[in-house]
């Protein structure tokens, strides 16, 4: 089976739904993206950015499982590759993943989501990549034959703030 | 009514985005992005079981308020963009109605919600009713016991201020939007009445 990765969208006329590669998906703009992230920054104290984080890796450990899945056996640079590709052809970015078995790092050099925070608002100094995060640490899981939720992700340096690529560094739980 | 929904959707459903070579998606005059649905939902699920009951009102209309500033902004940027313009201008008789019957055809084609206007009083009223909506689906792992179809409540009332209120950008809040029925709540389909404020 090739390897290539290919992005389908196709569209069910009977429900009316978009579908990429099989996963009912839907369109949003940044300041639909933007405007939630904010919301999950205003509820800090209901862990809001914890929770977008989480919904994110969620659903990208399904996606990416299944894409991994389809595909048979693969090496790790050819899981890494998906994970850059599904990252860049779903809008969030241009990702650059360095994965180890114990964690890694991945630099943005483009973000929907810090790009779309300037764009609507202004710079500023606070990480507020939480949908970033939770597909990093999903795809990290995923490509180490790991369960959801092994990885800690940590952004150290945001395009929102100023700096001219995103930065994370990933972790391995039990090693954090 | 002058615009041919099923034609109309046929025709932008079949529209395709994805990434750029720097992983963006620039159209409508917004940056794009294409993620699973059940991400959006899974979000505002945990939100409003996390939220304490004095809060969850801060919760709702900021998941409401999010989707009318999309749908005001990128609703605005799609009827002035080349797509609107191939597959519906030709079909308008009367503006705005016309073109606002048009956006809700874009709202079915692109998999927001199958979603058409039942009743529409210019500048005044207008109720949408919703036969299928990703929000929806939010019901097979919380059982809200309310309407949670936020973004689909910002979308129509945004809609109504861009075909109704003042020049765009000054007319987003113009109208309110209240939802009356939902498939989240067993209901045979989702209504959504607009209104001015």
């Amino acid at each position: 089976m090739s390897k290539d990765y290919s992005f389908v969208q196709t569209f069910d006329p009977v429900r009316k739904l978009q579908y990429v590669n099989d996963d009912p998906s839907v369109m949003h703009c940044h300041h639909f993206a933007t405007l939630y992230t904010k919301l999950a920054v205003d509820m800090k104290d209901i862990r809001g950015p914890e929770l977008m984080r989480e919904a994110m890796e969620e659903s990208f450990y399904i996606v990416l499982k299944k894409a991994f899945i389809v595909r048979g056996t693969m090496s790790k640079e050819e899981k890494i590759k998906i994970a850059e590709e599904h990252f860049r052809l779903c809008g969030l970015g241009k990702a650059r993943f360095s994965v180890g078995e114990t964690g890694g790092n991945v630099e943005l050099s483009h973000s929907h989501l810090d790009e779309g925070w300037i764009k609507k608002w202004q710079r500023q100094p606070e990480p507020v990549n939480f949908m970033g995060q939770g597909y990093i640490a999903a795809a990290f899981s995923l490509i180490n034959g790991k369960s959801l939720r092994s990885y800690q992700v940590k952004e150290t340096q945001s395009i929102v703030s100023g700096a001219p690529t995103s930065k994370f560094t990933v972790t391995l739980k039990e090693e954090a | 009514m002058a615009i041919n929904r099923k034609v109309a959707i046929e025709q932008l459903s079949q529209i395709k985005v994805k990434g750029n070579q720097d992983g963006l998606i620039p159209a409508f005059g917004v940056l794009i992005q294409f993620l699973p649905t059940n991400f959006w939902n899974s979000f505002t699920e945990k939100m409003l079981k996390s939220v304490d009951q004095s809060k969850i009102d801060d919760v709702e209309k900021g998941l409401e308020n999010a989707a009318a500033e999309c749908g005001y902004h990128t609703g605005w940027g799609i009827i002035n963009s080349e797509e609107f313009r191939a597959v519906i201008s030709p079909m308008v008789e009367k503006a705005p109605e016309d073109i606002l019957h048009g956006a809700f055809a874009v709202l079915s084609a692109w998999g927001w919600a199958d979603s058409e206007i039942t009743e529409l009083i210019p500048g005044s009223r207008m109720v949408v009713c919703a036969y299928g909506y990703y929000e929806a689906e939010i019901e097979d792992t919380y059982n809200s016991g309310r309407p949670v179809a936020f973004m689909l409540k910002g979308i129509c009332r945004a809609f109504m201020d861009i075909a109704y209120g003042p020049a765009y950008p000054k007319g987003l809040n113009t109208f309110t939007c209240k939802q009356t029925k939902g498939l989240e709540l067993g209901d045979r389909f989702g209504e959504f009445i607009v209104s001015k404020r």
